[in-house]
């Protein structure tokens, strides 16, 4: 267990770079999640740290030790792939145990290493099977045991439930988030899913383009993201624009606030969650779609020339009816964004 | 049930049928005629003269053993070749396409082509001897010697690039991030190797091995010309038997013996990589 450190990591392929110079900082036990769209970088990013890619330039330590310039079998860095990475021609027990025999660990050592990391991901029962003879997320849990046995210093992920069912996957990320604060192990976490980095991370770091854009616990990033990358990718958000008016910033509907929501520039982020919306024949908005969600209910809302998202609990309430006259109130200040501004008609985003 | 019966045999027979006539009955031929059986260019009746020629004549029994010797030892060499270029050609590295054209050029020369190359370098005044001679170093003697080194060149120098071809192939289906888990784990490049990419490989080296091994088990032309004096593989017996003795019984004995050592060297084959196939699952090459 131990810090990780970066320092102007960057890497190019060809024409195309993958990486612009990041920096990074994970605390000892910190759980630290990636979160970005596909070809944002955060999957070589994680090479790099594991050392399967080499850099362009930059520096990785590892509890204050340079790293960078060691193959990936000298780093004691634990990695979970997306594609499990099973030894296919190996039982359970065998590939749990490869990374021990590759240490030179006594066979009666290692075997009882080995036992207790099944345990821990409860597969006790199938030491003695092939991986093919697994599902996926015990497949899974066979990777996560392979790579928590050699007590690393660090456990990278790399969308380690991508591959798994709905349902598999709520569970095994779970189970992850309780085993990596049993062991404690400073761990990184690439994902694409914002639920999925929500659920785990203690933060988040949002990569876009090669570079890391935002970070922040995830409460904090939800509610209060600066960019407006980090406001729309993670979860849904209406990005408004807004009228200054007297110290005040004004809605499209016409709702006033103070405070910070007037100070900044002209557009604020506006979770659909964060509105309420009531049938009011005089109201500025007409529903112009409905989605029912099951546990909630999605409508788009017009304002004047701007399609505003609503979202309610689906308990129990009336389905609006397209055409519904509404008046919307925000619940919540809104909250302003740094990042440039949209054109109008892109106002509504998902 | 008749009825289901006699569609599948209707339906086999084009496939099944074919088979039976250019390959089956051909080998039933030979093997027939190994015990005297229709025999071409003599008359038929049972007898196993011809078996008790070729195990009771020392120069046949020493030709078996040496068809052996030339199916094994230049299909190990050729392995121990091919297995770390295959690997060296799966890295990325500068001047990847041209290396990858290359090594493949000896896969379209022809057999005896390559045998007068191997005889123009290797013969005594050859072209490595002549360019050794000045530096002092005298080479031994390398075309029809004893040991066959000279048939080993030029069998492995053909065999090399079609083993990598296949081993590499096999190499190329692991999925890499099975080798990234491997290093992270603690494997250095050797020990993935030995631990992850050769058994995960092994479907498409025995392939290989298997392949190279009964090309050998016949091989006529370059032992012919490069080859000792004595002995000779059983192939230039039977050559010998067949066009200058008119002996077409001892040949098919020679023949039927030649292709079960192969045909016993394939079922080792499977069953050596059977219990593996079922373990690996998807791997059935």
């Amino acid at each position: 267990m131990s810090t990780l450190q970066l320092d102007g990591v960057a890497k190019t392929f060809g024409d195309t770079t993958a990486l612009h110079k990041v920096s990074l900082h994970v605390a000892d036990g910190e759980f630290v999640t990636l979160l970005g769209p596909s070809g944002c970088g955060k999957t070589t990013l994680m090479r790099i740290i594991a050392g399967i890619t080499q850099p362009d330039c930059g520096t990785i330590r590892v509890g204050g030790h340079e790293i960078h310039m060691l193959p990936p079998e000298k780093r004691n860095i634990g990695l979970v792939f997306q594609s499990y990475a099973l030894f296919p021609h190996m039982t359970v027990a065998a590939n749990v145990g490869f990374g021990l025999k590759m240490r030179g660990i006594p066979r009666d050592v290692a075997e009882a290493r080995v036992k207790a990391a099944l345990d821990l991901v409860d597969l006790g029962a199938l030491a003695g099977r092939h991986p093919r003879a697994l599902s996926g997320g015990q497949q899974q849990r066979v990777a996560l045991a392979r790579a928590v046995v050699i007590e690393p210093d660090v456990l990278l992920f790399d969308e380690p439930l991508s591959n798994l069912d709905a349902k598999l996957r709520d569970q095994l990320r779970d189970d992850l988030k309780v085993l990596q604060r049993r062991l404690g192990i400073t761990a990184i976490y690439v994902t694409h899913d914002q639920a999925e980095a929500m659920a785990l991370a203690d933060r988040i770091l949002v990569m876009k383009d090669g570079r890391i854009v935002e970070e922040g616990a995830p409460v904090a990033l939800y509610r209060a993201p600066r960019t407006r990358f980090a406001a729309e990718f993670l979860g849904q958000t209406n990005v408004l624009p807004v009228r200054l008016d007297g110290g005040q910033a004004v809605m499209p509907w016409g709702q006033r606030f103070g405070g910070v929501a007037a100070r900044a520039g002209s557009h604020v982020s506006l979770r659909p969650e964060d509105i309420a919306m009531t049938a009011d024949p005089a109201g500025a908005g007409e529903v112009c779609g409905v989605t029912f969600l099951g546990a909630s209910v999605e409508c788009r809302v017009v304002v004047g020339d701007v399609e505003v998202r609503v979202r309610d609990s689906g308990s129990g309430v009336a389905i609006p009816a397209i055409g519904t006259r509404v008046s919307l109130t925000a619940r919540v200040a809104p909250h302003p964004l740094s990042e440039a501004a949209a054109p109008l008609t892109a106002a509504l985003t998902a | 049930m008749n009825t289901r019966s006699a569609t599948a045999a209707i339906l086999i027979l084009p496939a099944g049928g074919y088979l039976a006539i250019f390959f089956g009955l051909p080998l039933l031929l030979a093997f027939l005629g190994g015990f005297g059986l229709f025999t071409r260019g003599a008359e038929t009746g049972f007898t196993l003269d011809h078996y008790r020629t070729l195990f009771g004549t020392k120069s046949y029994r020493d030709g078996l053993w040496f068809s052996t010797y030339l199916a094994i030892v230049p299909t190990l060499v050729s392995l121990a070749l091919s297995l770390p270029l295959a690997v060296a050609l799966a890295q990325t590295h500068p001047g990847q396409k041209l290396f990858n054209m290359l090594y493949k050029v000896p896969l379209v020369v022809p057999g005896i082509v390559a045998a007068f190359i191997v005889m123009t370098m290797f013969d005594r005044g050859g072209l490595a001897a002549r360019v050794l001679a000045p530096v002092g170093i005298d080479l031994p003697k390398l075309v029809r010697d004893q040991w066959a080194v000279g048939v080993i060149i030029a069998t492995a120098w053909k065999a090399v690039p079609f083993m990598t071809l296949i081993i590499g192939g096999s190499l190329g289906a692991i999925n890499r991030d099975i080798l990234s888990a491997a290093r992270t784990l603690g494997a250095g490049p050797l020990a993935s190797f030995w631990h992850i990419q050769v058994p995960l490989a092994l479907p498409g080296i025995t392939a290989a091995f298997l392949l190279t091994f009964i090309g050998g088990m016949g091989a006529y032309a370059v032992p012919n010309l490069l080859g000792p004096v004595y002995p000779l593989p059983l192939s230039v017996h039977m050559y010998v038997n067949a066009f200058e003795r008119n002996n077409w019984g001892l040949v098919s004995a020679m023949g039927t013996v030649l292709s079960l050592i192969s045909i016993g060297v394939l079922l080792a084959y499977y069953r050596a990589t059977r219990s593996m196939r079922q373990s690996y699952g998807g791997e059935t090459r």
